[in-house]
């Protein structure tokens, strides 16, 4: 093999394990965040009704969403700083719960901005995001 | 343990490999051009050990990174930017480093023209990745 391939091949090697170990990084943080998070399933929600997901409400919830929500969790629910809200798995009353008391050091408490008829049309809006 | 530390933490870390990968390109280049033989006392010196240590100062850059984002390895937005921008930037510098520890001395100066080139364009999507970085900070 001539030997500037052989010096290229293993510069793109350590490349390449710099890389996958960055990424094999994230995802083990991902893990890890996910575990201690609200993405988790909650063990409620399988004894719980969701709540209605109508039109006029989900229309509510995507308004209140864009103007508290959507600068963390992104226009689309996406996930941008904070996660992706489509399909969650949790309750209702978790999600209500997320909104109102927040997670300490990762998301604020909306308890102040939002009353109860808010909540309902927040969590019908997450809820219909599939 | 405070929250707010791989911020601050990642704002810090990440300008060290940007300066001195460009500085290493920068110094490389002024080698080149006065015709410096590597391994020189003088200018490649300079430019070797500057893309060395930018390669070793990338590796906080990125880990700070992941924990800030709990281990978003793209995620959405200015923040997809950032990623589509420093993953290839992070592999290309280390491959460089890599390269220039162990061959970069004895290349000839032909191939030592596309290592610069190679420089150039890890600097571009560093420099990319940095706007977009900083992008970020100004839509909190």
């Amino acid at each position: 093999m001539p030997p500037i391939i052989k010096s290229l091949s293993f510069a793109a090697l350590a490349g390449g394990l710099a890389l996958t170990s960055a990424l094999a990084m994230g995802k083990v943080l991902q893990r890890s965040a996910a575990r201690s998070s609200h993405q988790q399933p909650s063990p409620e929600r399988l004894f719980e009704a969701p709540a209605p997901t109508l039109p006029e409400l989900v229309a509510r919830g995507r308004t209140l969403f864009l103007d508290s929500c959507a600068h963390c969790h992104g226009a689309d629910a996406r996930g941008d700083e904070g996660p992706d809200l489509h399909a969650v798995q949790v309750s209702d009353r978790y999600i209500v719960n997320i909104i109102t008391r927040g997670i300490p050091h990762e998301m604020p408490s909306f308890a102040k901005k939002h009353g109860a008829d808010d909540l309902t049309a927040l969590t019908a809006y997450v809820r219909s995001l599939e | 343990m405070d929250p707010t530390i791989w911020p601050k933490v990642h704002g810090a870390a990440v300008h060290f490999p940007l300066a001195l990968a460009l500085g290493s390109g920068l110094f490389d280049l002024a080698g080149f051009a006065v015709r410096e033989r590597p391994p020189g006392p003088g200018l490649h010196s300079a430019g070797y050990w500057m893309m060395v240590l930018g390669a070793l100062g990338s590796v906080p850059a990125v880990v700070s990174g992941l924990f800030m984002t709990k281990g978003s390895l793209l995620g959405h937005g200015a923040l997809r930017m950032h990623h589509l921008f420093v993953w290839p930037a992070f592999t290309l510098l280390v491959a460089l480093a890599t390269w220039r520890v162990f061959t970069g001395q004895r290349a000839s100066r032909r191939i030592f023209a596309g290592y610069l080139i190679a420089v150039a364009v890890a600097g571009a999507l560093m420099t990319a990745a940095g706007y977009w970085g900083g992008e970020m900070m100004i839509a909190r």
